[in-house]
């Protein structure tokens, strides 16, 4: 276990696709309880980047350091202490609201007990107690994705990696579930998170802006703002991409 | 290690929830059961036949009369001439000629052994081989009779009877076929069953994202490996069962064996079957191509078991690599333990070969799934 103060240390992190830079040698700092922002297009290196934070990818180079543990050695430590929610679906549609509580909270290792008690606590949280037995495919993809993120959580982890979460979701559900991520960054956990989504890029404390595998920009949304003269971190976004094409 | 029971629970529900699992249980050994067993018959039937006999004796119609009467040959009628028989072969009315020379019963009395010709079509091998075993056996028969009735010493009859009983272990009438053909059908029912639903099982949740997100999870590969294979083998033997007494309530066919021999053998045969599935759900990316790759297998490892084909009958470098096929051990074990009850001391060598060959296949496989993405 290393301690450095910061929640995620990365130094010079690269990863190779054979010939391909996913990731070219990136570094940063997350502190603890921050929300932090991984901005970028589509191919840009930000979900490899979180894979490897997550122990789902080993690095080519570079130095990671999360939650305290090294990515190389300590995967499967990191994977005690994160909760991890992908672009991509991760309930099962063919069991119940609660049948999905019980498995993942069997699978944190959560004893029948502390199961049942986590049980009511998110169907209390989620209003799901009508639809506790109903198949989860039933439900509205809004809700399934903050089910989807409390069922993650079920092991209650101080650091908490989010890739695209809201990606295909209606704005209004959108809203509702970075309400979700602010109740999470109050109660004291750090959150990493990754959008293509610019308005919700200026919902985070700290943004970095990814491109072909480099973070170019790194800083709070309103300094990013002042910095380029923009109202919108859209326009932000623009400058950003036009200045590195330049 | 309480994870397990948690993901276990969790593929039950799954399973019991899709129907066609259901019907893939109880329903799907029946039908194979009763389709195959019916359908893959090695007896030979009605086999048309016409007879040329230049003897014109007693002898020789006692031997005509043996083979109109017999269900295997379906008889044409006499050809009054070699040519004339060829002739009809050719038109495809007929499969088998029989040509019995001249001086045929003279020559059984000075006990000179006569020399019938049989004529076979050869364009289907299988039924010719069995058509020529079939009139061996009744030509054996007939001549045994003839030397009873000429008063022949007991020793020699003795030989004759010897002769007689090899011909009919190798090629007994009847239904034998089914009895081989049931056992091979239990056999490849559990093979597809554990090897295609458990790579499709893991590579569907690929295929969904629910792999990435256990992955992230505290979970052991051993705990997911254990999580998916219990439950198949759950459902294989199940399958298995229902496949067992639709023998015995179709065919008659109940096991004359030890059940638990059976059941033990069954688990040494599916660790490698398994195994299987888990490689394939290594190596694919889609349900498609990890039933691609379970079916390459499964292909040569049926083929090359000896249900269809006798394992003798291959050439001898694909009978060393037959050493290689644990469907092979199981066939000869479940053949064993189901038509013959034999013992299970008796089958160690082909247990010992599934379970070293089985531990081997799922270790290496579940070295193979781990929980990195690369």
């Amino acid at each position: 276990m290393t301690n450095s103060g910061y929640t995620v240390h990365v130094e010079n992190l690269t990863r190779m696709f054979g010939t391909f830079k996913a990731v070219d040698n990136v570094s940063f700092q997350v502190k603890p309880g921050e929300i932090f922002g991984f901005l970028g297009a589509n191919g840009a290196g930000k979900t490899t980047t979180i894979r490897m934070l997550c122990g789902l990818l080993l690095p080519t180079s570079g130095k990671a350091i999360v939650a305290g543990y090294d990515v190389y050695k300590d995967t499967e430590a990191i994977k005690r202490h994160i909760g991890y929610m992908a672009q991509r679906f991760s309930l099962y549609e063919d069991l119940t609201v609660r049948e999905n509580i019980e498995f993942y909270g069997g699978v944190y290792g959560l004893n029948r007990k502390q199961i049942k008690t986590k049980t009511a606590e998110l169907l209390d949280y989620l209003k799901l107690w009508e639809h506790a037995d109903k198949l989860t495919a039933s439900l509205p993809l809004g809700w399934k994705q903050r089910m989807a993120l409390s069922t993650a959580l079920l092991h209650n982890p101080d650091l908490i990696f989010l890739d695209e979460p809201t990606s295909g979701v209606d704005p209004e559900s959108r809203r509702n579930f970075w309400m979700l991520i602010y109740e999470l960054s109050e109660q004291g956990k750090t959150i990493f998170v990754t959008t293509h989504f610019m308005d919700e890029a200026e919902y985070c404390h700290r943004l970095s802006i990814m491109r072909d595998g480099k973070i170019v920009e790194l800083d709070k949304p309103q300094s990013l703002k002042q910095k380029y003269k923009a109202d919108t971190m859209q326009d932000v976004f623009m400058k950003v991409v036009q200045k590195v094409e330049a | 290690m309480h994870r397990i029971l948690y993901l276990i629970q969790k593929e039950f529900r799954q399973i019991l929830r899709q129907r066609a699992y259901l019907g893939l249980i109880f329903i799907m050994p029946f039908l194979q059961i009763v389709v195959l067993g019916f359908a893959i018959t090695t007896d030979v039937k009605n086999v048309p036949i016409t007879i040329v006999d230049e003897d014109h004796s007693a002898m020789s119609r006692r031997l005509v009369d043996a083979f109109s009467v017999t269900q295997s040959f379906d008889f044409q009628g006499l050809s009054q001439s070699s040519n004339q028989a060829k002739e009809v072969m050719k038109r495809g009315l007929v499969k088998l000629i029989l040509h019995i020379p001249p001086d045929f019963e003279k020559d059984l009395k000075n006990n000179v052994h006569p020399k019938v010709q049989a004529i076979v079509d050869g364009v289907d091998g299988n039924t010719a081989g069995i058509a020529l075993a079939y009139v061996n056996q009744i030509a054996v028969k007939l001549q045994q009779e003839w030397y009873s009735e000429m008063g022949l010493h007991p020793e020699e009859l003795l030989e004759v009877h010897l002769t007689e009983v090899e011909t009919r272990m190798a090629y007994n009438a009847a239904l034998e076929s089914v009895n081989n053909i049931v056992p091979g059908i239990l056999a490849v029912l559990l093979m597809a069953v554990t090897a295609f639903l458990t790579g499709m099982s893991i590579v569907r949740e690929k295929e969904i994202g629910t792999l990435e997100q256990l992955m992230v999870t505290p979970i052991q590969n051993i705990e997911l490996v254990l999580g998916k294979v219990v439950p198949m083998l759950v459902v294989a033997f199940l399958l298995f069962n229902v496949g067992m007494l639709g023998a015995g309530l179709i065919f008659g066919l109940w096991m004359k064996g030890n059940l638990f021999s059976l059941y033990l053998m069954l688990v040494f045969f599916c660790l490698s079957t398994l195994g299987l599935g888990i490689f394939a759900s290594t190596i694919a990316k889609t349900q498609q191509q990890a039933m691609f790759i379970a079916w390459f297998f499964m292909v040569f490892a049926i083929l090359l078991s000896g249900f269809f084909v006798p394992i003798e009958n291959m050439p001898d470098f694909i009978q060393m690599i037959t050493y290689l096929n644990p469907v092979r051990y199981f066939m000869v074990v479940i053949r064993e333990i189901y038509l013959k009850g034999t013992e299970i001391q008796f089958l160690w060598k082909e247990g010992l070969a599934m379970l070293v060959f089985g531990l081997v296949t799922f270790i290496s496989a579940s070295l193979r799934f781990h929980k990195r993405l690369n």
